[in-house]
């Protein structure tokens, strides 16, 4: 795209109406996906014991994850586990075990199969959510995140003071949401918390390319309107991948030990590849189309 | 070298604070210190008695100079079991413990901690609950009330280094936590959870309920008049202890007892006692039932002797059982009852054991990010200068939001962690918004570049800002610790990191 940027000039001043089908597209679809998980599901994500209500139990000893599952499949319900290992050694230090199970009747399950007490604190960690308080956990996330997004669409609107423009950014940081919402949910990650964090981190940072390129276009003169989209493309292409390499190399140091980091920094990478999308094309081809119109 | 302007002064400044607050802890710079931190003495043990203390830094055992965790290992694995009672000198950074007995130390120990840094549960291991009430809205007042009893009930568990504060989410949901640091202790879910309705009946009329209202007060702790009586073995072979303590009615109770007990027949088949029995009943279920001496009858008795027993497959452990019986009793007497039935929201219990390794590994997780953008910025700019300074600056952030960190006596949490990582990322952001802002030679003068550049980066810190306002309420706090790293990083970052690191690129630019 940097290259068609600048050499094809020509062929971005045709286009750019062309190129929001790709956004339109996706986003259709993501609404389309979204809705069917909804109904299917009931909520928008697919919620892990911390927003649904459940136990989740981390031994401290070397425990197959196979052959516990088959043991206990049928007795747990929905059993997940998950291995944590030594960063250097690959060693499994650890396992964790999730299920919709109330706390007391898992631990009893888990003491018969091993065969010794677990006492918490000591040899294992219990992490138990009632379901009223997952549910309502949930709620309250989903009542965060939208005021966070009002918020910001307010502060957006104050700095702009211009509908079209404004708009454009916070559609671009709407579409980022949702088109991440939609993959996480494809590729099955249960979402905890710590996702609903990341994805008021990713509000933050998919703000930023699109104020700084609404910046360049509406409140700076030099240079032709291209050059100043080209501009902003420059540096806020470098603060994407900057972001998204330090990310990538973070997510693979803790996706070892840190299932709450791991989602973190998984649901920022897939946000900000989808803000390469909806900055670069989104928002640029509204705002082009805006300035062009108003004869910036 | 021309002078440095007042804005990287301030940031000099703030790092070497920051420096300062993080470096030095309650026993000095101990980064430089040798030995190991007592972090806990067993109360009444003989470790106690001699004078070991929590918070003492031991340094040497018998002429043994002990430097670490390993070196006290060694001399505790070499020199323990001790047959015999013995004479150990034990030196500590302030006195010298001279150490007599056949036991070893009932002490734990740890390494001095060489930061104030204070790691969240979730890194340090303990346990959190957030405690609401079954079926029943609790008002302000009753969470000060149940919080205030709760402290009570943990207090007479000898649970003192335990945090209980009120919490409440973004729909005005209240709610109890409880947060231990350290070790869980056993049963932590039916001390906090039991109501702890107590109730005296004699038939179908309460004489007493728990509290202070009809309990004067309650004896415990003292021998004369508190304690476990006699352990028997049954046929079958379980043992049970008996457990008896003095009661002592208010007037109000003690009359109704009377006017109870005076409407009493003299039990037919034993004419000791009266016709009914004194039952006590705890959260609903009978515990226990007392005759009343047929001397009782119609009197104002205002002490009361209450009973009951553990049972157990050896005698300790039916001991045990008694006393913690007897305990739990004479906390619900004291404290009295709840108005409404508790109910664990949630209850997160984690060890510590991965805690070090922890700490370890998102250190090089930042590090490996740090040293991953840092070659971005170096393969864009291709300017040794501008790729150093941007690593220098995002280094004195953190060092600045962790100076902030331990001078508020904030706990890291993974959150908190995760709020700076995003902040570090919000950083480089900025700093590489100042950079092509400054490099954009079509406005005449630098300061110009720099201020169109401050326009983008508070555009971009007020929407992170109030973006994250609703977390600090939203699910109860649970996630208060990530919003406010995160706006204490992204504000720090603003208002000093970037202001001192566009002076820097001014002089670059000049250069």
């Amino acid at each position: 795209m940097e290259e068609e940027n600048q050499i094809k000039k020509n062929w971005h001043d045709k286009n750019y109406k062309k190129l929001l089908i790709i956004p339109v597209i996706l986003l259709l679809f993501s609404f389309v996906y979204l809705g069917i998980f909804y109904s299917q599901n009931g909520s928008f994500i697919k919620k892990d014991i911390s927003l649904q209500g459940g136990t989740s139990i981390t031994i401290y000893n070397q425990i197959n994850p196979e052959d516990l599952e088959t043991a206990l499949g049928d007795k747990l319900e929905e059993l997940t586990t998950r291995e944590i290992s030594d960063l250097i050694t690959r060693e499994q230090k650890a396992i964790t075990i999730e299920t919709t199970t109330d706390a007391e009747t898992t631990k009893q399950i888990l003491e018969d199969y091993l065969g010794y007490e677990l006492i918490s604190g000591t040899n294992a960690d219990i992490i138990s959510t009632g379901s009223s308080f997952g549910e309502s956990f949930y709620n309250q996330l989903l009542l965060g995140i939208l005021i966070a997004f009002i918020f910001m669409a307010i502060v957006v609107f104050i700095l702009f003071r211009t509908l079209v423009p404004s708009t454009a950014v916070i559609i671009s940081a709407f579409a980022d949401i949702i088109m991440t919402l939609t993959l996480v949910n494809i590729l099955g990650i249960k979402m905890s918390g710590a996702g609903i964090i990341a994805l008021v981190m990713l509000i933050g940072y998919s703000v930023d390319t699109d104020i700084l390129l609404t910046n360049r276009i509406l409140k700076t003169q030099e240079g032709s309107l291209n050059k100043r989209i080209f501009g902003a493309f420059k540096t806020g292409i470098t603060m994407t991948l900057t972001s998204l390499f330090a990310m990538g190399i973070a997510l693979l140091v803790v996706s070892a030990f840190s299932e709450t980091l791991t989602q973190i920094f998984t649901i920022l990478v897939i946000g900000l590849v989808f803000d390469i999308l909806n900055t670069w094309i989104t928002n640029v081809s509204i705002i082009k189309w805006y300035a062009i119109k108003k004869g910036r | 070298m021309k002078k440095l302007g007042f804005r990287i002064w301030l940031l000099i400044i703030l790092v070497f604070l920051s420096l300062l607050s993080i470096f030095i802890t309650s026993s000095g710079i101990a980064f430089f210190q040798k030995g190991v931190l007592i972090t806990s003495v067993t109360q009444n043990s003989s470790a106690f008695e001699n004078g070991f203390r929590q918070g003492q830094i031991i340094t040497s055992i018998d002429g043994n100079p002990i430097n670490s965790i390993e070196d006290y290992a060694n001399y505790i694995s070499e020199n323990f079991p001790i047959t015999e009672a013995k004479k150990i000198i034990i030196t500590t950074k302030h006195l010298e413990i001279v150490y007599f007995s056949d036991e070893a130390f009932d002490i734990t120990v740890s390494e001095i901690p060489k930061t104030s840094l204070k790691a969240g549960l979730d890194l340090s291991g303990g346990a959190r609950a957030l405690i609401t009430a079954k079926d029943y809205d609790l008002t302000n007042e009753d969470l000060d009330n149940l919080i205030e009893i709760t402290r009570n009930r943990l207090n007479v568990y000898g649970l003192s280094e335990v945090k209980v504060s009120p919490v409440s989410d973004l729909s005005g949901n209240n709610f109890m936590l409880i947060e231990i640091a350290g070790a869980t202790p056993k049963d932590l879910e039916e001390i906090i959870e039991s109501q702890g309705k107590f109730e005296a009946k004699i038939g179908n009329e309460t004489v007493f309920v728990g509290g202070d209202k009809d309990i004067s007060s309650v004896c415990r702790n003292d021998a004369t008049c508190a304690g476990i009586e006699i352990c028997q073995q049954d046929n079958s072979g379980n043992y049970f202890c008996n457990f008896r303590f003095t009661i002592y009615l208010s007037e109000a109770a003690a009359k109704r007892h009377a006017d109870i007990t005076s409407n009493l027949e003299v039990n037919a088949s034993n004419p000791q006692y009266l016709s009914q029995p004194l039952e006590l009943y705890l959260d609903d279920v009978l515990v226990d039932s007392l005759l009343i001496s047929e001397g009782l009858k119609g009197q104002v008795a205002t002490q009361i002797a209450i009973s009951g027993s553990g049972a157990g497959t050896t005698e300790e452990e039916a001991y045990d059982a008694a006393e913690e019986s007897m305990k739990k009793l004479q906390t619900i007497l004291i404290t009295g009852s709840l108005p409404y039935q508790l109910e664990i929201a949630k209850i997160d219990t984690i060890s510590p054991t991965l805690g070090k390794d922890f700490v370890r590994f998102i250190l090089l997780a930042g590090l490996a990010a740090l040293i991953a953008a840092s070659i971005v910025v170096f393969v864009r700019y291709r300017n040794l200068k501008s790729s150093i300074a941007v690593i220098f600056f995002s280094f004195s952030e953190i060092v600045i939001i962790l100076g902030i960190a331990s001078l508020i006596q904030w706990n890291l949490d993974l959150a908190s962690i995760a709020g700076i990582l995003a902040t570090i990322g919000t950083g480089f952001d900025d700093q590489i918004v100042i950079l092509d802002e400054s490099k954009n030679k079509n406005v005449l003068s630098i300061k110009q570049r720099l201020k169109r550049a401050f326009a983008i980066i508070m555009g971009a810190y007020f929407t992170a800002l109030v973006s994250l306002l609703p977390l600090i309420w939203a699910g109860a706090g649970l996630l208060k610790g990530f919003a406010i790293t995160t706006i204490i990083g992204i504000s720090v970052g603003v208002f000093i990191t970037r202001p001192a690191f566009s002076e820097v690129v001014k002089r670059i630019e000049k250069d």
